[in-house]
This record gives C-alpha cells, sequence and structure tokens, in this order.
C-alpha cells in the first residue's frame, strides 16, 4: 500500500495562490496542523492497466478493452505511440470528509486542507506513474493526459473507469454528470512507445486557461 | 425446498464461485457489460453456472450483478429484460441439473457513490434497487454483494424486505485494515444487517482466504445469523491479472472458517468450478458448528461502533427546547449552525448524539431528515433519534447510517403500538421511559413494573433485550426532593434485576436551584455508582463530562487512566466560558487587531465585552466591516492570501456569532439582505461557494445556502420566497457551465428583478455575460462586492 507520509507544500501554496515563499508563521503553523491531520487520514490507492492501441486523426482505439478515447487533441497527444496505459487515482472518502467537517468548524484549515489534499492526489499519480515506468524498462512516455484537457470529454469518466475496475478495485466512482467521487481523485492517460517521442509541449502553450491565467497574468506559472 | 429452512438446518451451504473473471477467460473485454451476455450469449452462461452445481454448488448466482439502471444506461435494453433473461438461465441450470439447487438474484453496487460522498441520495439508491429486486422476481432468493458503502446495503436490503419475501444474504468487501473502502466497520456492518432483517450476512471478493480471517473473526463476534464467506483466490497479480492461491489451498484455508462457525461458503475472483469442488470435498470431513455469541449491547454509524459495556455520554444539545439561536436556526433552515453543535459536543467527548427538531411550526419530519442526512455527513457518532412523532421517527431511522437509539418509547398503550413496530423493522434501539397513562409514578417500584413491561413488550416483537435502554426519569430536586432518590433506586433494580442497560438525562435535576453544575455532576456520580450506562448531559460542560471520566478512572474500566490522561495530560483546568484575557482590547482597535491576526477567540471575547456599551449594528459597521474591508484590500492587492483572509473571516464569524446569538435574546436583525447560494445541478464542487457564504455572512448578508447539486427549480423558488435581490451560483467544471445558464435562465423568467452573480474557476467575465449573469466573481471578495452594490451597503 502506497503510504504519502508529507506533503509537497510548495505544489499547495501554488493552488492557494500564494507565490510568497515567505508566508507567515501563522499560516505555517496551521499548515502543519492540517498537513499532519490530512496524513494522519489518507488512503491512497491507484490502479492502472495497459492497452495497445490504434491511433487515428479524431480518436484513439483500445485493443482489448471496450472503450474510445475522442477527440483531436488526446490524438495528437499519442500520435506517437502504441500503447497507452489509463491511471486511475484516489486519497479515499476521507479525505473528502475531513475537508467536509473543518468547512463547518474552520474554513481556513478546510482550504488549507483542500489545497493539501490536491498536492496529495497529485503525488499519488507520480507514484503510480513511477511503478509503471519500472514495469516497462526501455520504453518511453508522454506526460498523463487528464480527461476535461483540450477536447477530451470528461463524460468518458465512467467508461474509462469500468475498463479499470476501478469502482470495486479502489472505489472510485463517477457521478451522473461525470464527475469523480471521491472528489480528490484523478484519472489520466499516458502514452507509451518503444521509440523516442519527439518533445511533447507541456506548459501554457497548449493550455486551454491561457487566455484567462491568473498565474500567467502575473508572470507566474501553474506548475503544469 | 425453503431456502430459509436450510438456513436454520445445521450444515454447510455452499455458494458457487466467480462468473466476471470466467467471462473475461473466454474472452469477454474489460469495459463490456457482462450481463449482456444473457441476451446474446445465454448457453455460455447457462454452461457456467451448469459446472458449478456439478462441483457442489447449491446456490448459482444469476449473472445480474450489475444490471441497474446506471450501469445498463445507453445499452438498449431494459433493467426487467436483462434481469428476467439472466435468473431464467440461471433457473434452467439448475432444473436440468437434477440437483437441489437454487438461483440467486445477484444484485452489486450501483456503480456511483451515495451521499455524502457521491451526489446519489438515499431514496434514488433505493428506487434503482427497488426496480432489481421486482424484476428478478422468479428467484429463490436474494444476495447483496460486494458493497463498500453500507448505507447502498441498506437502501437494497429494504429494497428487498419491501418489496419481496426471499430471503436475504447481504456480503461487504472488506480490506486489511478490517474496514471497507468507505470506512464501514466489521461491528457496524453486522449490528446494522442483523437489526434491519438480513438472513445471513457475510464477507466476499476483498482478499484470498487467509487474508480474511481477522475479518471474519470479528463479524462471528458480532451477530447471531449465519455467517457466509466468498473468498477471492488470493490475490492477484497487478500485470497479469491471475490469482496466487490453488483450489486446494483455498479449500484448506476455507476450512479454518468452519472451525469459527462459518455456514455459508463460496468463492469470489479468479475461482472456478475446481475450486468449489475442492471445497466442497474438503468440507465434508467437517460438521457445520453452532454458533452462540455473546453480543454485547451496542450502537453505531456505519464505522463507529458505540459498545455499552460502560458508560457512554449521550450529548443532549441538538434539541431547540428553551435555545433561541437553536429555534432561530431550525425556522431559518441555518443547517451549519446545528453541525457545530454537533462537531463541539464531540470534540467535548460526547460518544452518541441525541438528535431533536421538534418545533411547533416547521415540518419536523422534513428537518428530521435534513439534520440526520447532514450530521452524518460531518461525524460518525452513532445518533440518538428524538422525537415523540412515529413518522419522524421512522423517516430518520429509514435515511440513518448505521443503528441508531430510539428516544423513545414509554409505557403507554399507544407508545408501545406505534413505536415498537418501527424500533423492530429498522433494528434500532429504543430508549423505555417508566411513565404510562397515569403519568410518572412516584415509587421505584411502579417505576420498575413499567420498565419490565415495555421490556416484555419489545422482546414479542422480536426486539432483542440488549437494545432495550429504560429511562427511570429524573425529577426536579427542588419541586419534589423526596423523589430523588427513588430515580436511582429504580435505575439500580432495572440493571440488575432486569439485566438491562440505563438512560437518564441529568440536567433536570437541579432546575431552579443555584450552582446548577455543582448539583448536576454530584447527581451524576451518584447515578454513575449506580449502574446508570448512558447519561444524557451537555458534555460541553468540563464538570459533567470530567464526572464521567473520574468514574470510568476510579471503577477501574478506564485501564491505566489511559483515557483520563489523554483528555487531561495538557489541559490546564479551565472554566468554559471565552478567556477574559482582553479587556483593555476591548475596544475597535482591538478588534481590527483581532481579525488582522485571525486571533477567533480574542475576537469573539472582545465582540462579547463590547456589547456591553455598545449598539450591534455600530459594532458590524463602524468596525468589522471596516476590519473586513482592510483585508480585502489586502487581499486584492496580493498583501495577504486566500487563507489569510479566510481566518480573518473566521474571526469575524466569531464575531458575528456572539452578536447574533445576543440579538436572539430580542426582535432585532443586523441583516444586510438576503443572498441565495448554489453550486449548480451536476456539479458537487462546493468549496468555492462556502467560501463566498462565509465572506458573505461576515459583512452582515442573510445567506439562504441551498448547498450543491441543485435543481434549477429550487434556486428559482428560493429566490422567488424570500423576495431575494441577489442569486449567486457557482460551477467548476466546463460541463456544468450549461447548468448554470439553465438555472440563470429560469431564475430570470420568474423574477426577472433578481441580479445574478456567478463564479468558478472556468467562467470568464465573458461568459458569464453571455449566459445572462449580471455579475462576474473572480474571487469570493468580489461576490461580496457584488452584493454590497446590489443592497447599496
Amino acid at each position: 500500500m502506497l503510504i504519502i507520509d508529507s506533503i509537497n507544500r510548495p505544489e499547495a501554496l501554488r493552488y492557494l495562490a500564494c507565490h510568497d515563499e515567505n508566508i507567515s508563521e501563522l499560516e505555517s503553523g496551521i499548515m502543519d496542523r492540517c498537513e499532519s491531520e490530512l496524513v494522519g487520514i489518507l488512503s491512497p490507492r491507484f490502479v492502472y492497466r495497459y492497452f495497445d492501441i490504434e491511433v487515428s486523426a479524431d480518436k484513439v482505439k483500445l485493443i482489448g478493452a471496450n472503450l474510445i478515447l475522442d477527440g483531436a487533441d488526446i490524438s495528437a497527444h499519442l500520435n506517437e505511440c502504441s500503447g497507452v496505459v489509463l491511471i486511475a487515482a484516489t486519497l479515499g472518502a476521507d479525505a473528502d470528509a475531513l475537508i467536509r467537517k473543518m468547512q463547518i468548524t474552520d474554513m481556513a484549515r478546510a482550504v488549507i486542507t483542500d489545497a493539501l489534499a490536491s498536492a496529495a492526489i497529485e503525488q499519488v499519480c507520480v507514484a503510480a506513474e513511477e511503478k509503471i515506468k519500472s514495469e516497462h524498462t526501455g520504453k518511453y512516455f508522454t506526460w498523463r493526459y487528464a480527461p476535461g484537457y483540450g477536447d477530451f470529454s470528461i463524460e468518458i469518466q465512467k467508461r474509462f473507469l469500468d475498463v479499470l475496475d476501478a469502482p470495486r478495485k479502489i472505489g472510485l466512482c463517477t457521478s451522473e454528470s461525470s464527475m469523480l467521487t471521491p472528489i480528490k481523485s484523478i484519472t489520466s492517460v499516458m502514452g507509451v512507445s518503444e521509440t523516442p517521442l519527439s518533445h511533447k509541449m507541456r506548459g501554457c502553450i497548449t493550455c486551454d486557461m491561457r487566455e484567462k491565467c491568473r498565474f500567467r497574468k502575473r508572470g507566474l506559472h501553474c506548475g503544469f | 425446498m425453503d431456502f430459509k429452512k436450510i438456513l436454520c438446518e445445521n450444515k454447510f451451504v455452499f455458494l458457487d464461485g466467480a462468473m466476471g473473471t470466467m467471462l473475461q477467460k473466454s474472452g469477454l473485454e474489460a469495459g463490456e457489460i457482462p450481463e449482456l451476455l444473457n441476451l446474446t450469449a445465454p448457453d455460455a452462461i447457462e454452461q457456467i453456472h451448469r459446472s458449478y452445481i456439478s462441483a457442489g454448488s447449491m446456490i448459482v448466482y444469476a449473472n445480474t450483478f450489475g444490471a441497474n439502471r446506471f450501469k445498463l444506461d445507453g445499452c438498449g435494453h431494459s433493467v426487467e429484460k436483462i434481469i428476467k433473461a439472466g435468473v431464467k438461465i440461471a433457473r434452467s441450470a439448475c432444473e436440468k441439473s437434477g440437483k437441489e439447487a437454487y438461483t440467486a438474484l445477484d444484485i452489486g453496487p450501483i456503480g456511483q457513490l451515495l451521499e455524502p460522498t457521491g451526489s446519489l441520495s438515499f431514496e434514488e439508491a433505493y428506487d434503482i434497487f427497488r426496480e432489481q429486486i421486482i424484476a428478478g422476481s422468479d428467484a429463490d432468493l436474494i444476495v447483496i454483494e460486494t458493497m463498500t458503502d453500507l448505507y447502498e446495503v441498506k437502501a437494497a436490503l429494504l429494497a428487498a424486505k419491501e418489496n419481496s419475501d426471499k430471503p436475504v444474504i447481504c456480503t461487504m468487501t472488506f480490506e486489511r485494515n478490517g474496514r471497507t473502502f468507505t470506512g464501514c466497520s466489521c461491528s457496524a456492518m453486522a449490528l446494522t444487517l442483523e437489526g434491519l432483517g438480513a438472513d445471513a450476512i457475510g464477507v466476499n471478493c476483498s482478499l484470498g482466504p487467509k487474508e480474511l480471517v481477522p475479518v471474519v473473526e470479528e463479524i462471528c463476534r458480532w451477530t447471531c445469523l449465519p455467517v457466509a464467506v466468498k473468498p477471492n483466490a488470493g490475490l492477484p497479480d497487478p500485470d497479469t491479472n491471475l490469482y496466487d492461491v490453488d483450489p486446494d489451498d483455498f479449500a484448506q484455508a476455507a476450512s479454518v472458517f468452519a472451525d469459527m462457525g462459518v455456514k455459508i461458503f463460496g468463492g469470489c475472483c479468479g475461482t472456478s468450478p475446481e475450486y468449489i469442488e475442492s471445497l466442497t470435498h474438503m468440507l465434508k470431513e467437517k460438521t457445520c458448528r453452532e454458533r452462540t455469541p455473546d453480543i454485547c449491547a451496542a450502537v453505531c454509524s456505519y464505522s463507529d461502533t458505540a459498545v455499552i459495556d460502560q458508560p457512554r455520554i449521550i450529548g443532549e444539545r441538538i434539541n431547540p427546547t428553551g435555545k433561541k439561536r437553536f429555534k432561530e436556526a431550525l425556522k431559518k433552515g441555518d443547517i451549519d449552525y446545528i453541525l457545530g453543535q454537533a462537531i463541539e459536543q464531540v470534540n467535548a467527548g460526547a460518544d452518541i448524539l441525541d438528535v431533536n427538531v421538534g418545533l411547533p411550526d416547521i415540518d419536523e419530519k422534513a428537518m428530521m431528515v435534513r439534520t440526520v442526512k447532514a450530521i452524518q455527513s460531518v461525524t460518525d457518532r452513532p445518533l440518538q433519534i428524538d422525537s415523540t412523532i412515529p413518522e419522524v421517527i421512522e423517516a430518520a431511522l429509514r435515511v440513518y447510517n448505521g443503528k441508531a437509539i430510539v428516544n423513545s418509547v414509554n409505557g403507554e398503550e399507544k407508545s408501545l403500538l406505534t413505536i415498537l413496530p418501527i424500533v423492530k423493522k429498522y433494528g434500532a434501539a429504543v430508549v423505555g421511559l417508566t411513565l404510562d397513562e397515569n403519568g410518572i409514578p412516584k415509587t421505584a417500584k411502579e417505576r420498575f413494573d413499567i420498565a419490565e413491561k415495555i421490556m416484555k413488550r419489545a422482546m414479542e416483537l422480536g426486539i432483542p433485550k440488549r437494545d432495550v435502554y429504560i429511562d427511570c426519569l429524573t425529577l426536579t430536586a427542588s419541586a419534589e426532593q423526596e423523589g430523588v432518590m427513588e430515580t436511582v433506586k429504580a435505575l439500580n433494580r432495572v440493571k440488575n434485576e432486569l439485566g438491562l442497560k440505563t438512560v437518564l438525562g441529568v440536567s433536570n435535576i437541579s432546575f431552579g436551584l443555584p450552582n446548577r453544575e455543582l448539583i448536576n455532576s454530584n447527581f451524576l456520580q451518584i447515578c454513575l455508582s449506580h449502574g446508570l450506562d448512558l447519561p444524557i448531559i451537555n458534555p460541553n460542560i468540563a464538570a459533567m463530562t470530567g464526572a464521567v471520566r473520574a468514574y470510568k478512572l476510579l471503577a477501574n474500566i478506564d485501564k491505566n487512566a489511559a483515557d483520563f490522561i489523554a483528555a487531561y495530560n495538557d489541559a490546564v483546568p479551565s472554566s468554559v466560558s471565552a478567556p477574559s484575557s482582553c479587556e483593555s482590547g476591548a475596544s475597535a482597535e482591538g478588534l481590527l487587531f483581532a481579525v488582522r491576526n485571525g486571533l477567533k477567540n480574542e475576537g469573539a471575547a472582545i465582540t462579547k465585552k463590547l456589547l456591553e456599551t455598545t449598539d450591534a449594528m455600530k459594532i458590524v459597521d463602524d468596525m468589522l466591516i471596516p476590519a473586513l474591508d482592510k483585508a480585502g484590500a489586502d487581499f486584492e492587492s496580493g498583501r495577504i492570501f486566500l487563507p489569510q483572509l479566510i481566518l480573518s473571516a473566521g474571526v469575524a464569524q466569531a464575531a458575528f456569532e456572539v452578536i447574533k446569538s445576543e440579538m436572539g435574546k430580542d426582535d432585532t436583525s443586523v441583516s444586510k439582505g438576503k443572498v441565495v447560494l448554489a453550486t449548480v445541478k451536476g456539479d458537487i464542487h462546493d468549496i468555492g461557494k462556502n467560501i463566498v457564504k462565509v465572506l458573505l455572512e461576515n459583512y452582515g448578508f442573510d445567506v439562504i445556502d441551498l448547498g450543491k447539486d441543485v435543481e434549477y427549480q429550487a434556486v428559482a423558488d428560493a429566490a422567488m420566497a424570500d423576495d431575494v435581490k441577489l442569486v449567486g451560483l457557482s460551477a467548476l467544471m466546463t460541463t456544468t457551465l450549461k447548468s448554470m445558464e439553465e438555472t440563470i435562465r429560469l431564475v430570470k423568467s420568474v423574477k426577472p428583478d433578481c441580479k445574478i452573480v456567478v463564479g468558478g474557476a472556468v467562467l470568464t467575465p465573458e461568459y458569464a455575460e453571455k449566459i445572462g449573469a449580471d455579475y462576474y466573481a473572480r474571487d469570493a471578495k468580489a461576490t461580496v462586492d457584488s452584493a454590497r452594490e446590489v443592497y447599496g451597503c
């Protein structure tokens, strides 16, 4: 079982839009308490599976799975790949419950814990990614592309999770409106190739939010 | 042959093995709907059933596990059609086998999480299951399996019990830590499902047989029902998905369960007919052992079990009697206030929370359901449902995720006839008050007699004796001083002679006397030493909770004083009132300093002090709001960040709470105007909306918070009902912007003069304008600005 015993604080601060590293003593004290409380109840889990793929201009077909990844953007992302790994990760229902409870008693702690949890789920994805890479030595990988990026619709979530048997294996489901539940969860797709990949752009230039991004307006970066 | 009879016989029952992994072996692709094969390949399914029956299975699970309307959505076939086909195939296999074999309607999880983690309501879940139960009426029995959420099992089991008369086996899936994914414990599962009338309970899937030993041991400790175990063939290899235990080892491991008294056996993922054959072969050598567990009195939520083997505190604060602020909250539907009361009591040491929302001019039933659902979303302490109205009690028990206590029944015939059947149906525990048609008897003997009558009547209905708790009723010492020791005597006799658990509301004893706390804590001590199990008290009063902790230490219940030390080691003994170290700071500057630095307690204390000399509106307008404005300006200019802004808001909130409770005493209001807030339909990300709520409230606005995933109509209705000038809508995802647009359209059509402010990560000012919003708020502060503009303040 994956254990997360410390959380990427700079990342959490970025989610809080705290671009000043010198946060006050007060906040750093609160953050310490929030972090230890969150870490104490995390039950992070992930599940992944590899599939061979056939890529065309606007969709990607998975071999051996009843699933098609629709959209020009996901096709472009995977166009040099021969396979994909589907990944689903969650912090579990307790993280949601903790944040819900804090919103009743102390909104400041709730907001901080929410940001810490967002950083934690990203750490779970990184751990999954490392494990996958260690199992496919000698292969080349794209970065993780998630439903909701570009024209890759989140409406795929239900089928995506079914292919991974994620509801049963890690307790991750979707709502009727394709929202992941528990909330602190991520699904993503990582392309796999036998040969080196040309540099896949990652950053503002590929981001749909680039024109309205508050980080970018300040000359900063969201970390993506 | 009746399957219920088989469950009573002293022999093993064999279920089948896996269906899903068998189908995958024969080429089912990942993500395909296995139940469609009932229509496209019935022979293949029947063949799997027949091979299990040949191997020794007495029960085969029809291929209906995921045949619910959510999972089948878009497949082109109805739930009824697919389930009927599945049951027919299994039946045919049973009949053709020539053996004694039964068909089970198989019901798995819906595939969507229920509230509060998900957005599916308990009532919708019930409805989904009901459709399946009715479609599967040709089966011999019902199995509800692979569940991880006790709430979902409850919905399914209630649907089964209310729409069929078939036996029901419920099995859940546990992890190595002895909990399910949603945190359900073995004891909570056993207590809740046995109470609701399951015919057998147990575990399936999860892990291999060896890893399940502690889980099964724990389940056996908590139930008298037959126990079922259907493990996986070990653990899967993440790459190959193959399981690591072979049929012989599987059977060997399973034989350990027979020694524990497990009656029903089968296999889950990775097992095949060979596993079942080994299993039946191995257990031929064993005899089915009868279990007679001695089960403790206990109640539970889905995850927290309060075992009543020692005094447990029932918190009494969720009750409007004599509390103006609480009544106000009930009238306004201010659920957050009630939740604050719940959490405060839990933090103070309450083991169980009493919930009473009875007020003459509100819809008590609706409010009770809403309150129970809300409380169980923020705390897992078991609840005691406190009402005199049978419909309210039933509605609360129905939506409660666990085994609750009903407060109360009494010796009156009418009460016994209406309350006890509800207690039985939902498997609750019940408080019996020792009064009847003639009121509260004077003597201990008469109260004892009523207690005995209540116990007998409960047991006649099949309510276990351990679930009846007796309240011998506290009378006021100032009015009936001679009655005090009668209560104590009655309590002692009920405990020792009837062997029942006792419960008592303590605080009444001191009514009309000075120094009530002193009387209360001494009376509590007397009662505890005479056998009181469940004191109903205000746990926020340190002397009361302390009396219980001290008693447990002195009575050698709290071994090594561990709990006592944990509670008091770091604490300096203090009174409960707010610290008064702020005499000098009781000024506008002091309040500004507190807000600026996130000092909540100081902020509240200063406000309290200021109220002695200063008008409430003046404090709000001349001190709090300027202090918040300063924080807001600093936030906008980047000098402080969101957490600091909210910390400041938290101080203002505490100050407002003080002002409101003072205001509660007369009828003036500090409201600047009403604002409706909602996270739009389809969206469940509500933290942003909740931040806005806190800020608006701190600026003196009355917020009508409709929550998340809100129907368009509910927003329009709320805007109309209170003649609201501003509605705030939030959406996080691009997919729910459509809902936002629809909501705006509807609100504007029914109330054109109502302004709308929208916010959320994916919104832009341009998009906000396009969908008809009047204001775009890039953050919580901007929402407050628009509210101030609309209300001109």
